[in-house]
């Protein structure tokens, strides 16, 4: 008896550490590369649209701790193989007040982009 | 014995671990940094900043949708209003640089150009030495249809526990026949040091 009970909340504990399902293909996660743990800073909706020939991206973002958080963030254009096309974009930092949702927007360089990344460092 | 051999076992393992196996040459001190990196060295305007500016005028300008048909453009040194030494022609190199990689501009000789150019024409056609039929003939040069000039300015403020830089950059691309301003952005940048 006392085993089984051990038995169920080993596999209880060990369910909650279970690496949770890969993002849906074309969902708003799916175009986030976080570099390491986002912390307190949380990617919301994305709106894409092709705006004159080039792709645009609108990202909301959200601080969910109190106080003022700084992230760096920077977009990475993909061509139709998936692979990157043009040079890598600098990286941009930006300070977000404490609970605020605010958000980023980047034009892709040309008009031959037909997807994106969205990489986002937290110090 | 056994200690001797084991002292230089050792001895051996730690030299082969400073051991330098990678294809350099040179200091440790010295390394290649991301040239794409936020740089906050200092407040002044540095490389961060440069790149920022042209990356977001150059998008902008390249999707508004006036450079049409791929116009040619003469491109302007942007004026330092700061007090600062800026090479403001660097930021005009970037945004002429990308974009003509994103394929919507072609760019006439700018002012540093022209001479070389017109010495070029001068040679090719006066002075005897090259076959007629692969001169570039004088009277063909296209002309700029839009000029594109800017300027940069700053706003620096200092107290017992702060400095902080506000910068201005502003681009505004004007059709060369009617004067028009048909497109204008401008990028705002804030550095703040907290002592």
């Amino acid at each position: 008896m006392r085993l089984q009970l051990i038995a169920v909340a080993t596999l209880a504990l060990l369910a909650g550490c279970a690496t949770p399902p890969p993002p849906e293909p074309g969902s708003a996660a799916s175009k986030v590369v976080a570099m390491g743990k986002l912390k307190n800073i949380v990617v919301g909706a994305m709106r894409v649209a092709r705006e004159n020939g080039f792709m645009t991206v609108n990202a909301q973002l959200s601080n969910t701790s109190y106080n003022n958080k700084t992230f760096y963030y920077r977009f990475a254009w993909l061509g139709p193989e998936g692979f990157p096309i043009g040079e890598e974009e600098t990286w941009k930092s930006q300070l977000m007040y404490g609970e605020q949702t605010s958000f980023i927007q980047a034009i892709a360089p040309t008009p031959k982009a037909v997807d994106f990344r969205l990489e986002i460092k937290t110090p | 014995m056994f200690a001797r051999f084991s002292f230089i076992a050792v001895i051996a393992l730690l030299a082969s671990g400073c051991a330098n196996t990678s294809p350099t040459l040179g200091s440790k001190n010295i390394s290649y940094g991301d040239t794409k990196a936020v740089e906050t060295v200092t407040n002044e305007f540095g490389s961060t900043d440069l790149q920022m500016i042209a990356e977001s005028m150059t998008r902008s300008l390249a999707q508004s949708g006036i450079l049409q048909g791929r116009p040619v453009v003469q491109v302007y040194d942007v004026k330092n209003k700061t007090s600062e030494y800026i090479d403001t022609r660097e930021i005009t190199t970037s945004i002429k640089t990308q974009l003509m990689k994103s394929g919507t501009a072609r760019f006439a000789s700018d002012n540093t150009q022209m001479q070389s150019q017109v010495d070029q024409l001068k040679l090719q056609n006066q002075s005897g030495l090259y076959k007629k039929n692969t001169v570039a003939k004088t009277g063909n040069m296209i002309a700029a249809k839009y000029r594109l000039e800017g300027s940069i300015s700053s706003i620096v403020k200092r107290s017992s526990d702060y400095k902080d830089v506000f910068y201005k950059f502003s681009l505004q691309l004007i059709d060369v026949e009617s004067g028009l301003a048909e497109w204008m952005d401008e990028k705002e940048i804030r550095k703040t040091t907290e002592r």
